[in-house]
């Protein structure tokens, strides 16, 4: 009887610790971040045992503790599904958020409330530990709003800016409309399966799926940033970088593209669902790429690329690839959070600019930020035998020998090129070239947590791929043989975006526009998506309610029809058809003298 | 026929003469309106009591409720011409308009 849940649930139980501190003196010293950092990593390293050990053995297992509430048939229980996904990315995440906290113990230094801040960080992680081992829906529901609530403080946590706040809003309610399809898909299993419970459900036979899978896409399109739901994820570039690099890029988006892989048992056997799923990724991730290529603002050209890895996630989901989906939320994680924690490094040194119009040249002065910028993109855009190559190679391979819809195809590839030319864009305008910035910024990467935290993600960017996909147990076949140029498209449309994407910088570095082409415009203003969709509806709605509550019922139905409507008429027709002139002494007087001459002139009749 | 009901329709005739002719104020017609609801009203109970007609007994209950709504209407017009004009001397109704 080996210890695999035992460590598991202590590692779990280890993120809480810190929290239960926070009422002592433990808190409101200035070692918190320290313990909090230190207390990621052990749990880290424990939970790379039950890693180690679902890697050479296959182990399962499914935790159910605590019996907590049963609603007439329905039995809601404490349980935690430890099983391929849940085991792998548990230690991949708790890497990558030790990475981080030590990153925003240089970041975050002079914050008057880093110990708040490191706290709320800490709450995230548990509640997305929640949510990737939770065995029925309710349990991932909980951790699913967690997640939300999180984000929601983080981003908003310069409160004093305007703009954070509108952000922090706007993240909690497309987050919300993504909601509401997550409750009809547990709504419609409670009433079809009477279970929340991910076994009951995959197991009981059912013939149209359609409902509930189409309300678990709206929840993954609100969560993961997918066209229609998307505009949130650029505007959460507001809060602090590590917030960035810790829930937008690494963790929380990818809750969405999770939940989608948890189902996919249901979603294998819905041709529709997989196709739909394919078009919104597809369309998701080259919108995405389109709009990072015009972007100014070093964290949105990252939060853009982030949205189109998603996309590409969601593409691999319907090609029926969950495993795919998965191994590339593993990866990504890892270059992703590198580059966001780069970026707060360029943006901190360059004393908060965020420009990449006012980069440039840093190549000389900072060095290792430089290099593993490089790496990153490297990373990204899939380069041969980095991390990125592993799963988004195989991706594009597994792509393009299926029997999938052409279209959706053909935009991957696009977007693929797309991708290396905005890291390209990147590369050019912050490191390359002469310097751009004010000549007395303090420009210094010398900080130990800085050099540490990148250090081993860049690590980990370079060997994790490897790593990772070398010792998971096999799960669905890659396909081995196919012609050599679809071999190569991922790598030669990689390629073909470096190259263009350079050329077009280096000729046009001096020149200047002085009207922005109509394709500028549509991929500098986002689509003119948040344009249109946030200020449209809201008008439309509200005019349409004032108008049908105020003008119609009260003004028209209770005012105009009965009462005024036939004063109106009868004084027209009064005017119209009255020719008298109001001499009324003078008719009364005549009527009575035609009285008095008809009573004298009748009585004296014989 | 007996005094009494001669001294009532007297009162109607002298009522009718103030309708008929006034002067200047329309106020004075609407009194003399009620002047002559009032002597019909005398008259009716007068006849109906002394002829014992029990089942018209209702007759003057129901004139004096209709009596009331001319009134009504009576004073509805007067409100509007002095709304008009500040007073109710009839030669301010001579432009008709609305």
């Amino acid at each position: 009887m080996n210890l695999f849940a035992s460590f598991m649930l202590t590692s779990m139980f280890m993120l809480l610790l810190p929290i239960i501190m926070s009422n002592t003196q433990l808190y409101k010293n200035n070692l918190y971040p320290h313990y909090v950092k230190t207390t990621i990593s052990y749990a880290f390293a424990i939970s790379m045992i039950p890693a180690m050990m679902f890697v050479s053995s296959g182990q399962e297992t499914i935790v159910s503790n605590w019996h907590w509430l049963s609603i007439q048939t329905l039995k809601l229980s404490l349980s935690f599904k430890l099983d391929y996904f849940s085991i792998i990315f548990i230690p991949v995440a708790l890497f990558v958020t030790w990475s981080i906290m030590e990153f925003s113990m240089w970041y975050m230094h002079t914050d008057p409330y880093i110990n708040r801040f490191f706290k709320y960080l800490l709450m995230f992680l548990i509640t997305m530990m929640i949510l990737v081992t939770a065995n029925n829906l309710f349990q991932l529901f909980i951790g699913w709003e967690g997640v939300g609530i999180m984000s929601f403080l983080l981003i908003g946590w310069w409160y004093g800016r305007a703009d954070a706040n509108t952000a922090a809003l706007q993240a909690i309610l497309y987050n919300r409309i993504g909601d509401v399809g997550f409750i009809t898909a547990m709504a419609w299993f409670l009433a079809n399966m009477n279970a929340w419970d991910f076994q009951q459900i995959f197991i009981t036979q059912h013939k149209n799926l359609n409902i509930p899978l189409l309300g678990l896409l709206l929840a993954a399109t609100g969560k993961s940033a997918q066209f229609g739901l998307h505009p949130w994820l650029p505007s959460a570039m507001e809060g602090p970088t590590p917030v960035s690099a810790l829930l937008h890029s690494s963790t929380m988006v990818v809750a969405g593209v999770f939940l989608l892989i948890r189902f996919h048992p249901l979603m294998e056997q819905n041709k529709t669902m997989q196709t739909l799923t394919l078009c919104l990724g597809a369309i998701t991730t080259l919108f995405t790429a389109i709009c990072a290529l015009t972007q100014n603002d070093i964290k949105k050209i990252v939060a853009f690329s982030t949205s189109s890895q998603l996309g590409l996630m969601i593409v691999t989901i319907g090609i029926n690839q969950p495993y795919l989906a998965f191994l590339h939320i593993c990866t990504h994680a890892f270059f992703k959070a590198m580059l966001f924690m780069c970026s707060g490094s360029i943006i901190h040194s360059l004393n908060d600019e965020q420009d990449i119009r006012k980069m440039g040249g840093l190549y000389k002065p900072m060095p290792f930020t430089t290099s593993s910028l490089i790496i990153g993109s490297l990373a990204l855009t899939g380069m041969p035998f980095l991390t990125g190559f592993y799963s988004k190679d195989l991706i594009i391979e597994t792509a393009n020998t299926s029997y999938t819809n052409a279209w959706a195809l053909s935009v991957t590839l696009i977007a693929t090129s797309l991708t290396a030319a905005y890291s390209t864009r990147i590369m050019f305008f912050a490191l390359l070239g002469q310097p751009r910035f004010n000549s007395l910024s303090p420009i210094n990467e010398n900080n130990p947590h800085l050099i540490n935290s990148i250090k081993r993600l860049l690590v980990g960017s370079i060997f994790a791929g490897y790593l990772i996909s070398h010792n998971i147990p096999p799960t669905t076949i890659p396909q081995m043989t196919m012609p050599h140029y679809l071999k190569l498209t991922a790598l030669a449309m990689t390629i073909t975006g470096f190259i263009l994407a350079l050329e077009l910088n280096l000729a046009a570095k001096n020149l200047k526009f002085k009207y922005p082409s109509n394709l500028f415009k549509f991929s500098n203003l986002l689509g003119y998506f948040p344009t249109v969709m946030h200020r449209l509806p809201s008008t439309m709605s509200l005019t349409m309610s004032q108008k049908s509550a105020s003008m119609l019922l009260d003004m028209i139905w209770l005012e105009s029809v009965l009462p005024k409507s036939i004063s109106h008429f009868q004084m027209k027709m009064s005017t119209i058809v009255s020719n008298q002139k109001g001499l009324v002494k003078l008719y009364f007087l005549s009527f009575m003298i035609t009285l008095t001459l008809s009573l004298l002139l009748l009585s004296f009749h014989e | 026929m007996s005094m009494v009901y001669v001294n009532m329709f007297l009162a109607f005739i002298m009522s009718l003469m103030g309708l008929l002719m006034y002067r200047s104020h329309l106020m004075s017609s609407l009194l003399c309106l009620e002047g002559m609801m009032l002597s019909l009203f005398i008259m009716m109970t007068v006849t109906i009591l002394n002829n014992h007609f029990t089942l018209a007994s209702m007759t003057p209950i129901i004139l004096l409720v209709f009596a009331a709504c001319e009134a009504a209407l009576g004073l509805s017009l007067l409100v509007m011409v002095s709304n008009t004009y500040g007073t109710d001397y009839v030669q301010n109704l001579n432009l008709l308009q609305c």
